[in-house]
């Protein structure tokens, strides 16, 4: 019996260690969101273009998230409010929007 | 103008060299003025076309991001690039990395607007909105068959025409610079005749007049001088022979016949004796018996006395004269003063005189050429400044 209990909580703490900060702090927010995460993707690819620019842009609204400097429309802004400050470090905060960028960039998908 | 036609005032070998070399030179620096002229035109009118395909290409690019937008807003569901038949196109981040390519030229210039590369005519825009992350699309089209071909036509007319003119201009031009030097040697030929003319009468009477003298009855003194007239006499009288050679040479006929070398030279060593004497000049000869020759006698006269009269003439007080004759070769070799070697390929030419101490025209020589080339002769020249001229007639 302890012995079942003990492989629970390992493979439990496993499941948790194998998930990216992206999966752990980003996408459960935005999973009942409206607008789909990959929206929000497309919507700084077409303003900021490269992968430099478009992560450049993201870091500086996810640590000051203003009106002014987010690509939301008026309307969503309005509805849903501008999101609270991130408390990820920088380091997370990187990892996490490289795990974004790889997986919804468009380099290599088309056809 | 009949003076010029008679007295053979061609320009000569160096003239005629500096009046190519003149319209060579000219002509080349025609040539570069053209095509630099031609290189302006033709990028005018290539930029002229490109400006005419730019509207098209607008179109047509438009059209690409039109599709590249409706990709944008389904790329959810749709992964695949739009492509067009009448073009390939190519799309790039802002960081100018290649989003995705249709085209076979893997390196375009962003930086231009539109340009021709390997018969491709590319087009680059700029995206307001960057679809898919694109920031540029370059369209690559096929250039036009042959749509340089009315300029490459119009270029080597009109090229054509003004290449001719300038050359004919230039050649004018030149012709009128050369006719004060053309002019200079007419009047040189003109004085010549003229005073050949004068020349023939009072010689022949002072040397027919010194023949009749019995030179037993004179006495030492007055030999000496009658001997003194002789030569200078007979120097008039081969300048006078050179001078009617180089008039009439055109106009006399040959009379081909055998001589016999040797005999023919001793008679001309024994003519310029009294001159050698003069100098005090010693001559050698080792003239080799039965070596024939068919030749005018006049003329092989000429050749072998003018060769003699310059090694009189230049050689030092003192000096020695050695002629040899052998088969097929006669060699005169003189102690005289000699020139550089550099200079004896212009030796021939007609009034090229390389030493002005003494008296002449500079015209035996190129008698000596023209005799020679009349008769397939080999005259070859060595000589060294201070050491003597050796001047050997081959056949």
């Amino acid at each position: 019996m302890v012995k079942a209990v003990g492989l629970f909580f390992i493979c439990v703490a496993w499941a948790f260690g194998s998930e990216s900060v992206y999966e752990r702090h980003c996408v459960p927010c935005h999973k009942d969101m409206p607008v789909k995460i990959d929206k929000f993707f497309y919507r700084y690819l077409l303003k900021y273009s490269s992968e430099t620019e478009v992560k450049r842009a993201m870091t500086h609204y996810l640590k000051n998230p203003t009106k002014e400097t987010s690509i939301l429309t008026d309307g969503l802004i309005n509805r849903f409010g501008v999101k609270k400050k991130t408390m990820l470090s920088d380091v997370a905060l990187s990892e996490a929007l490289d795990t974004y960028w790889e997986t919804y960039k468009v380099f290599n998908k088309l056809k | 103008m009949l003076v010029l036609k008679n007295w053979d005032t061609n320009l000569r070998s160096r003239e005629k060299k500096t009046l190519w070399s003149f319209l060579f030179l000219y002509a080349f620096l025609v040539l570069i003025s053209l095509f630099f002229v031609a290189f302006l035109y033709y990028d005018l009118q290539r930029e002229l076309f490109l400006q005419h395909q730019k509207e098209a290409l607008s179109n047509l690019t438009n059209e690409q991001i039109n599709r590249l937008r409706t990709l944008h807003v389904n790329f959810d569901k749709e992964r695949l690039y739009p492509r067009d038949e009448r073009f390939n196109s190519a799309i790039y981040d802002s960081g100018l990395h290649e989003i995705f390519s249709t085209l076979r030229s893997q390196n375009v210039n962003l930086y231009d607007d539109i340009y021709i590369k390997e018969h491709k005519i590319y087009f680059i825009k700029e995206l307001e909105s960057y679809y898919l992350g694109a920031r540029y699309i370059a369209l690559e089209v096929p250039e036009p068959a042959h749509w340089d071909k009315k300029i490459y036509r119009t270029l080597f007319l009109y090229g054509g025409i003004i290449f001719a003119l300038t050359v004919l201009i230039g050649y004018f031009l030149l012709k009128l610079l050369l006719r004060p030097m053309r002019d200079a040697i007419s009047l040189l030929d003109r004085f010549i005749k003229d005073t050949t003319h004068e020349l023939n009468t009072p010689v022949n009477t002072i040397l027919s007049n010194i023949e009749m003298i019995d030179p037993k009855q004179l006495d030492p003194s007055l030999l000496k001088k009658i001997n003194r007239i002789t030569i200078a006499s007979k120097t008039i009288s081969n300048l006078y022979d050179d001078l009617t050679y180089l008039i009439l040479s055109h106009r006399l006929s040959s009379h081909d016949e055998t001589v016999d070398l040797k005999l023919l030279l001793e008679e001309r060593l024994e003519y310029f004796s009294l001159l050698c004497e003069s100098k005090k000049i010693r001559v050698g000869a080792c003239l080799e018996a039965n070596v024939v020759m068919s030749i005018d006698r006049k003329k092989i006269t000429k050749l072998l006395d003018n060769i003699l009269s310059n090694a009189v003439k230049y050689n030092n007080i003192g000096g020695t004269i050695d002629v040899e004759l052998h088969d097929k070769l006669i060699r005169i070799s003189d102690s005289g003063r000699g020139m550089d070697a550099s200079k004896t390929k212009h030796a021939f030419e007609r009034y090229v005189r390389f030493d002005r101490s003494v008296g002449g025209f500079g015209i035996g020589l190129s008698i000596v050429a023209a005799i020679a080339k009349e008769y397939g002769l080999s005259v070859d020249i060595e000589s060294k400044r201070d050491e003597g001229t050796k001047v050997s007639i081959s056949w």
